[in-house]
């Protein structure tokens, strides 16, 4: 039972990721390989607070939030200014660079081996350090989480996105502001992050930069391809079934040293495949 | 003295960064698409060079074959990747998540196959040292010198003199008027990618055996070469050569006040810089 | 003091002089129509006016304003904007949601608001709507608001499209081609469309091919070529002139 709860509480932590990665990549065209770096930005953000701090998590997972979102305008406001391409280059560079410091900067983050000792908080009387008491935390985040892309996504701000990753100049021509709505996606990308960040923190008692990393926001993308884009549906569905693919890779005899190339290989042939033959994913839009 | 040997070192640096601007200014500008893959072809030439000395090939045998893979391998992706999707009228960001997860297949594919670790092979040139003045120079430092100053001596010519090349820029400023004129683009890019995918394996056998180069090395060197490559304004070959022997030289000198692993940042501070103050914007090149 | 004006405007692709020096005005509550052969300069010209393209040289001036180096959203909010010769659409969004786009002063245009907000944005996007359905009235789409774009003829997007730019709210409107691919009763429509909006008060520039469309609506026309106004005069003054009708057609006809 336990087992099938950490998979719920997992997949939920990343449907928070991936509503964020479909907010940029699905609605608005943005490429962003970064989220996952992000993510960790969210992740040491709040487990510092609350380890070395003692802040309680309500708000280190706030402040965690709006660093990220922070984070996110910052890189966003002078690399989505010109064309997409700059944005691709950038996006790697944030990403390398932020897994450098999460390896590197080793008084704050403890470097390769990570952060330990992260406490699960006490919500309203729960105490979430039991799978079953931190799953409904975890379901409310997403639940909320859920209806805030709702809204944004049925709003003239969804709108606006839409048009942007269709016709850029003839959304400049209807006179509105690019930069802004792309920089604004941004910043809701990274509020989502920000929260997924502590949670995962939070859940694992540990982190340290490998869950953060290239191949990181590489499994966010397959989890936004393969569930579908636009939809809420593909941003839950996705991560249920990319959480769940290295069980299925166990009933496969695979030695351990390969295990993880082999997952990774996976995300790439999922990638392509769907690209190739089902650009829309599992339950999303045509990409 | 320090600055000096810092200096050729950066200037050797930088012209194998330069054959790898060059190789992915080939093929950028004249496709509009950022062949992440690319970094794949890159590392995997390495790599295969390294099984044929394994099998006791000769050196320049072993390059020379390794070369011939990578540009098969760049063919094919445009061939039965990239042409497909295009002709599905995908859009770019569809075509760039194929190469994102093309790359996840190549560099997850070698660290199964050759473990993760780091891979070094000795070079067969030996490590003889010349003298210039008080700073010696390796071998393999005069190689990388020549390798670069030929390639782009190569591409130069390629470009003014041969038919392909004027076939090349063509369809590179017009794809569509190219196709009228019956210049046949589909196979132009597919020597394009060819050439490209051929010249990138000479830097990276090169890297392989003087530091050492792992699965996923790839895609920080081409971001430092796609660096270059765009601040030199896109399509240059003079200037992504020359600034990314800037950019190798910045590098380097700032080894004696950065520590090394740092130096990614500079790159990426400076790319930051430009990127904020360059003059043209988001509709410079709208007709 | 003119309406609109552009003063010694260049523009160089590569190797080649789109505009060359080019200066011309234009006068309000008229339709002017640009004219000239393919690569005149034509389009470039409307790409510098509105903001898409910086040029080597020159200024532009809009209501005694420099609005050189502002970018296209900001002179749309001045009162200036274009439709594109490839029309340009959001496809994947429905008739309404085109116009919506180009409606100023939007409510829930950015997350916050669009989250916290989401009651003021709903009554704010009501009252929108009605103005994006008066709209689409106007130019006779009024009964395909909620149909994809995607599914409608080119002659109802080219509706679209200027109904956009009236959405905007912009007194000064760019058409690039207006006419182009219409059929003779869509072609038709468009002209009376086009004396309506002029009736209304808006100042028209049109790029136009069709030289039986330029006799009808045309105030003055202007002849550009090579980059460079080569001629100014009323619809029949150049149509007529020979000279201009050799280099326009190249010598046929």
């Amino acid at each position: 039972m336990d087992f099938f709860l950490s998979y719920i509480i997992l997949a939920e932590i990343y449907a928070l990721l991936a509503l964020s990665t479909n907010l940029l990549v699905g609605v608005t065209g943005i490429f962003s390989v970064s989220q996952a770096a992000v993510f960790g930005v969210g992740a040491y953000t709040c487990s510092i607070l609350t380890t070395t701090a003692d802040v309680p998590f309500g708000l280190a997972i706030l402040a965690a939030a709006a660093v990220c979102v922070v984070v996110n305008v910052l890189v966003a406001l002078p690399s989505l200014r010109v064309s997409g391409d700059y944005f691709v280059v950038t996006s790697f560079g944030i990403q390398f660079l932020c897994t450098a410091i999460f390896e590197n900067w080793v008084g704050i983050t403890g470097g390769s081996s990570g952060l330990t000792g992260i406490p699960a908080p006490e919500v309203f009387g729960f105490h979430t350090e039991e799978p079953t008491h931190f799953v409904l935390m975890s379901s409310a985040a997403l639940a909320i989480a859920c209806v805030c892309f709702h809204l944004a996504l049925h709003s003239p701000f969804g709108r606006l996105l839409a048009a942007i990753r269709q016709d850029e100049l003839a959304v400049a021509a209807a006179g509105q502001n690019v930069l802004r709505g792309k920089v604004n996606a941004a910043a809701l990308a990274g509020a989502f992050n920000g929260v997924a960040g502590g949670l995962y923190g939070a859940f694992l008692s540990f982190i340290d930069p490998y869950s953060f990393d290239m191949q990181g926001s590489i499994l966010l993308v397959s989890m936004v391809v393969v569930g579908g884009v636009r939809t809420m549906a593909g941003s839950i569905v996705g991560p249920l079934f990319l959480i769940g693919l290295p069980q299925l890779l166990a009933f496969i005899d695979i030695p351990s040293s390969v295990a993880g190339p082999v997952r990774q290989l996976t995300y790439g042939v999922l990638l392509v495949v769907f690209m190739m033959f089902r650009p829309g994913g599992l339950v999303g839009r045509r990409l | 003295m320090l600055f000096l040997r810092l200096l050729i070192d950066g200037i050797v640096n930088g012209c194998v960064l330069g054959t790898i601007a060059l190789s992915f200014t080939l093929i950028y500008s004249t496709t509009r698409l950022f062949h992440v893959a690319h970094a794949g072809v890159f590392t995997l030439g390495a790599y295969l060079v390294w099984t044929f000395l394994g099998l006791g090939l000769p050196g320049p045998v072993a390059v020379v074959l390794g070369a011939l893979c990578c540009m098969a391998l760049g063919a094919a992706t445009q061939q039965f990747l990239y042409t497909p999707l295009i002709e599905r009228r995908a859009s770019p960001l569809v075509v760039m998540i194929a190469s994102l997860g093309l790359l996840a297949i190549i560099e997850n594919a070698i660290a199964a196959i050759y473990t993760p670790n780091i891979l070094l092979f000795p070079p067969w040139w030996g490590k003889d040292i010349v003298q210039l003045g008080s700073v010696p120079i390796t071998y393999a430092q005069l190689l990388s010198l020549a390798m670069g100053l030929l390639a782009y001596v190569f591409l130069m010519g390629l470009a003014r003199f041969t038919l392909l090349g004027k076939r090349i820029r063509a369809v590179a400023s017009n794809a569509f008027l190219a196709e009228i004129r019956q210049l046949d683009p589909k196979r132009v890019t597919i020597w394009v990618y060819a050439i490209g995918s051929l010249l990138v394996c000479l830097p990276s056998s090169l890297i392989a055996a003087e530091f050492g180069l792992r699965p996923y090395s790839g895609l920080l060197y081409l971001l430092d070469a796609s660096i270059a490559m765009i601040a030199s304004g896109l399509g240059s070959f003079t200037g992504a050569f020359f600034l990314s022997i800037l950019l190798a030289v910045l590098q380097n000198l700032s080894l004696m006040v950065l520590p090394g692993q740092w130096s990614i940042g500079v790159t990426f501070f400076l790319f930051v810089f430009l990127m904020l103050f360059r003059p043209y914007g988001l509709f410079a090149h709208a007709r | 003091m003119s309406y609109l004006n552009v003063d010694s405007i260049s523009v160089k692709f590569g190797g080649l002089q789109a505009l060359d020096r080019c200066s011309f005005s234009v006068e309000a509550g008229r339709i002017t129509c640009l004219v000239g052969p393919n690569g005149a300069g034509k389009t470039t010209a409307f790409n510098v006016i509105s903001g898409f393209l910086v040029p080597e040289g020159g200024t532009v001036s809009f209501r005694d304003r420099a609005i050189s180096g502002l970018r296209p959203q900001e002179i749309v909010a001045i009162g200036l904007a274009r439709t594109f010769q490839n029309l340009r659409m959001f496809v994947d969004l429905s008739v309404l949601d085109n116009i919506l786009v180009a409606l100023p002063r939007p409510f829930g245009n950015e997350p916050l608001s669009a989250i916290f907000r989401p009651f003021k944005t709903r009554a704010v996007e009501r009252a929108r709507v009605g103005q994006a359905e008066e709209l689409l009235e106007q130019v006779g789409l009024g009964a395909r608001t909620h149909d994809m774009v995607r599914d409608l003829s080119y002659g109802e997007q080219k509706l679209i499209s200027i109904a956009r730019v009236l959405a905007t709210g912009a007194d000064l409107l760019l058409l690039d081609e207006p006419s182009s691919g219409l059929d003779a009763e869509a072609l038709d429509d468009t002209m009376v469309l086009l004396g309506k909006l002029q009736a209304a008060g808006k100042t028209l520039l049109v790029v136009e091919h069709n030289t039986r469309v330029v006799q009808r609506i045309a105030d003055t026309v202007l002849f550009l070529h090579q980059g460079r106004l080569l001629a100014q005069g009323s619809p029949d003054e150049i149509v007529r002139d020979p000279h201009l009708t050799e280099i326009y057609f190249g010598g046929v006809l």
